[in-house]
């Protein structure tokens, strides 16, 4: 299973977002994930299993599949209920 | 880490009506006086932003205005500038920003290291309000150290 934060640069946003998914992955104890950060062009749809975005790039997203779509990303209690539901969207909760 | 890297003569705050481009010159202005990035720096980033670059917006009215290392980062530095009146991006009320960070990386690893500190940094609850609140140069980088030595 793999997680993908995404920014258009693939150099600032989508690396805090990768740190806090992986926070959040440890704490809850979710085995064989992996979590991994670039900027949005050169993600496709086999890229990940599930796509973490900002709001700003919500539309950028669309087509590549499981897409989350963050308001903040570095507010932790969001990004906690996101992975959880993430995880449970692919059987891992 | 962070504390090194955001020095009390990088940190202001203004009372100041600023428009978004005026929030981002102002808080590189102390980088550009150090030497620290080029003015071309502070064009990359205004241009990146006037590209439709509202992803410097992490929420919670933090801006984390950046560019690449190679658009003029002489020395990897960080500036911070509180507003008391937000400046949304692009004039942008859903991106009202009252707490703008400047952040230029030397190289890419250089990059990954300070932007990992500012993400464990921000994205703790309690230290983030603690840092809106902050009234002074001194109380933030005594915040930061505080956290830094926490960890």
């Amino acid at each position: 299973m793999k997680f993908l934060a995404m920014c258009s640069t693939g150099l600032g946003s989508s690396f805090m977002v990768r740190m806090n998914i992986e926070t959040v992955v440890r704490e809850l104890g979710l085995a064989d994930v992996t979590v991994e950060h670039s900027d949005i062009s050169s993600a496709g749809p086999d890229s990940a299993d599930v796509f973490f975005v900002a709001k700003d790039l919500e539309d950028t997203a669309q087509g590549l599949g499981d897409v989350v779509v963050l308001n903040s990303i570095i507010d932790m209690d969001e990004l906690r209920e996101a992975v959880k539901d993430a995880a449970a969207r692919h059987g891992l909760l | 880490m962070l504390s090194r890297l955001l020095p009390e003569r990088n940190i202001h705050f203004t009372d100041d009506k600023l428009t978004w481009r005026e929030a981002v010159t102002r808080v590189a202005r102390p980088l550009v006086e150090a030497g620290d990035v080029t003015p071309e720096y502070v064009q990359a980033m205004l241009d990146s932003i006037a590209a439709g670059g509202t992803y410097i917006d992490l929420g919670h009215g933090i801006a984390l205005a950046h560019a690449r290392p190679e658009y003029g980062v002489v020395r990897t530095g960080i500036a911070m500038l509180r507003l008391r009146e937000p400046a949304p991006l692009l004039d942008r009320p859903e991106h009202a920003v009252d707490l703008y960070f400047c952040f230029a990386a030397a190289d890419a690893d250089a990059h990954l290291r300070a932007m990992a500190s500012l993400a464990r940094i921000l994205s703790d609850a309690p230290t983030r309000q603690a840092l809106r609140e902050a009234a002074s140069a001194s109380e933030v980088v005594k915040l930061i150290t505080e956290f830094e030595e926490s960890e």
